[in-house]
């Protein structure tokens, strides 16, 4: 049980309603502040819907929210003064430089001229902007937009960042790259709401995973339970014959392993909790398959949880966090 | 990298004052403008065009009955291109504010301490100084290339132009709460697009009401449009009253606001 002041983020049955379409539903859950929760979900799972809830950008249709103590509808100004935003595409003025937009967010946020010049010089230093700091954000790549983007966010010093798939659409350097500064702003102590469609991701960044589904949280917990429900990583042989198959799934079962074989395919299929039991799994392969196989490693995706997930009836959906 | 977000930084902003915000959120739209001038070049084009083509096509309506004595076309036009230059600039604003709704950076703006209106109302402050630019090159060039000689004076024609950006203002809201509401570039340039043409040709703008059919005199007299062209063609004829001028600013005063509402209401209505 945490106390209520410990809670950067509290909801109870939040659901939204866009004319008949449920985008929303019965959404509860509290994130601790200084950690980072992760909104797992595929296009139109209701991942935008609860960040924009959150940052009072649209009222609940019903439940509530409080975000860093205020309620989002009732104290919506007292709610933004400790938020940031950093919506799907990158939120920033195209028309105008890097440096201009950095001055504009911190002068709306209150800072004096010279204060706004010093932050926003600050800030492209951090964010290895300094270099293009005067050119229009529409020459930007989108990796820079994002890290400009990020930087503006960072501003006001948020106790709680929202960040709408920051990541979507970035080429691997900048993917990376945009973690770490997440990753440092969470060490920071700024909790940070992140929604993403990339199990990975949430994986590497978030304290806590929300996985949602046509609007609800389908299960709760931390990446590495969640990873566990799913059935971590799969070994999969092709093998060439059907011959050696009984031999190899005693072998297999004997190390404890649980290996599945498909017969249409010609596949056998066993979870690895860990690199000896991938070792196991090679050795018992070599012993009793003579011809050439292949074998590899797959980790689960976004599609395996959400198959897991939404196949699973007996499993309780809603799990409270922590 | 150091210290972001970190707690020990500046004691926490919580906000400008709306002055500031006013301030900062038109600067940012003029700055636009500054740096790709091609925008206000396009901008400008557009009222001068209409200048040369009506002035010219139209001129001989001065010899038509019904067109009041003694008043040559070009000083009956310009005053009509001051109110329909100045009510346009709102609408290449709405299709803007639209793509910035789509972009992003106004759910950023949205998600911060400012008073919702200032990000529409800045726009409305950043079209009043490029509609004044606009005007006093509509008023130079009339006088220069199509002699344009008001008998009202240079006063008469400033006044004029004063309230234009007034009334242009205000009714170019009627845009930007367009844009609040349907926000899609594409529709929103196609509705205001439509809703332009009878705001601008079923008035009293290019030619003398008492010649048009009833049924469209009526739709005329509806066109708050109307209202604000009268005053500033009395105005630039110098034949003014104080109580038409103020007909004018009350009739697009009351559109400004509602549609401001409107506007308001539909820009916080959802992401």
């Amino acid at each position: 049980m945490t106390a209520v002041g410990d809670l950067a983020i509290e909801t109870a049955g939040v659901g939204r309603r866009f004319g008949a379409v449920h985008a929303l539903r019965d959404v509860t859950l509290s994130v601790p502040r200084g950690t980072v929760l992760g909104l797992l979900g595929h296009n139109g799972a209701g991942k935008s819907t609860l960040v924009n809830i959150l940052a009072t950008l649209c009222p609940p249709t019903s439940g509530t929210a409080r975000v860093a103590g205020f309620d989002t509808v009732r104290q919506g100004r007292q709610v933004r003064r400790r938020i940031a935003l950093t919506g799907q595409f990158a939120a920033l003025d195209e028309r105008i430089s890097g440096r201009d937009n950095l001055l504009l967010v911190a002068r709306l946020l209150g800072a004096g001229p010279r204060a706004a010049r010093r932050h926003a010089a600050e800030r492209l230093e951090m964010f290895d902007l300094t270099a293009a700091a005067d050119r229009v954000v529409r020459t930007y790549s989108g990796g820079m937009r994002r890290r400009l983007d990020l930087a503006a966010s960072t501003l006001g010093d948020p106790e709680v960042l929202f960040l709408d798939e920051p990541t979507t659409g970035l080429d691997p350097a900048a993917r990376i790259t945009t973690w770490r500064i997440v990753e440092h702003l969470a060490r920071e102590g700024t909790t940070v709401v992140l929604s993403t469609q990339y199990l990975e991701e949430a994986d590497r960044l978030a304290d806590t995973i929300c996985v949602l589904a046509s609007g609800r949280i389908v299960a709760t917990g931390p990446p590495a339970e969640l990873k566990a429900r799913v059935g971590g990583r799969v070994a999969t042989a092709r093998l060439p014959s059907a011959a050696a198959v009984t031999a190899v799934m005693r072998a297999l079962l004997e190390q404890g392993l649980g290996p599945e074989y498909d017969p249409g395919r010609g596949v056998l299929a066993v979870p690895v909790a860990g690199p000896r039991d991938l070792a196991n799994v090679a050795r018992v392969l070599d012993v009793h398959v003579a011809d050439a196989y292949e074998l590899s490693v797959t980790s689960p995706t976004l599609d395996d949880v959400y198959l897991s997930l939404t196949q699973q009836p007996a499993a309780p959906p809603r799990a409270a966090v922590r | 990298m150091t210290a972001v977000g970190a707690p020990a930084g500046p004691a926490r902003w919580h906000g400008a004052g709306l002055g500031t915000q006013l301030w900062v959120l038109t600067a940012r739209v003029l700055r636009a403008y500054l740096l790709d001038p091609r925008l206000l070049v396009a901008n400008m084009l557009g009222p001068l065009l209409m200048l040369t083509m009506f002035s010219q096509m139209l001129g001989s309506l001065a010899r038509a009955p019904g067109f009041p004595a003694g008043v040559r076309y070009v000083d009956f036009l310009v005053p009509a291109l001051l109110i329909t230059s100045a009510m346009q600039q709102a609408f290449g604003s709405a299709v803007g504010l639209t793509l910035e709704m789509r972009d992003g950076i106004v759910a950023r703006l949205r998600a911060m301490p400012l008073w919702p209106g200032s990000v529409l109302l800045a726009r409305s402050l950043a079209d009043l100084v490029r509609g004044g630019l606009q005007l006093l090159l509509i008023l130079v060039l009339a006088a220069l290339v199509f002699g344009f000689r008001p008998p009202g004076g240079p006063a008469g024609a400033l006044a004029a132009g004063a309230l234009a950006l007034a009334v242009g203002c205000c009714l170019g809201w009627i845009f930007v709460a367009l844009a609040c509401w349907i926000r899609n570039a594409e529709l929103v340039q196609s509705v205001a697009g439509l809703l332009t043409f009878p705001m601008i040709f079923a008035s009293n703008a290019f030619v003398p009401v008492g010649g048009l059919p009833g049924w469209l005199r009526a739709v005329v007299r509806v066109n708050p449009a109307t209202y604000g062209i009268e005053a500033a063609r009395d105005l630039v004829l110098g034949v003014a009253t104080p109580g038409g001028v103020a007909i004018a600013l009350a009739v697009s005063a009351a559109v400004g606001i509602t549609a401001a509402a409107v506007a308001v209401r539909g820009f916080q209505r959802r992401p």
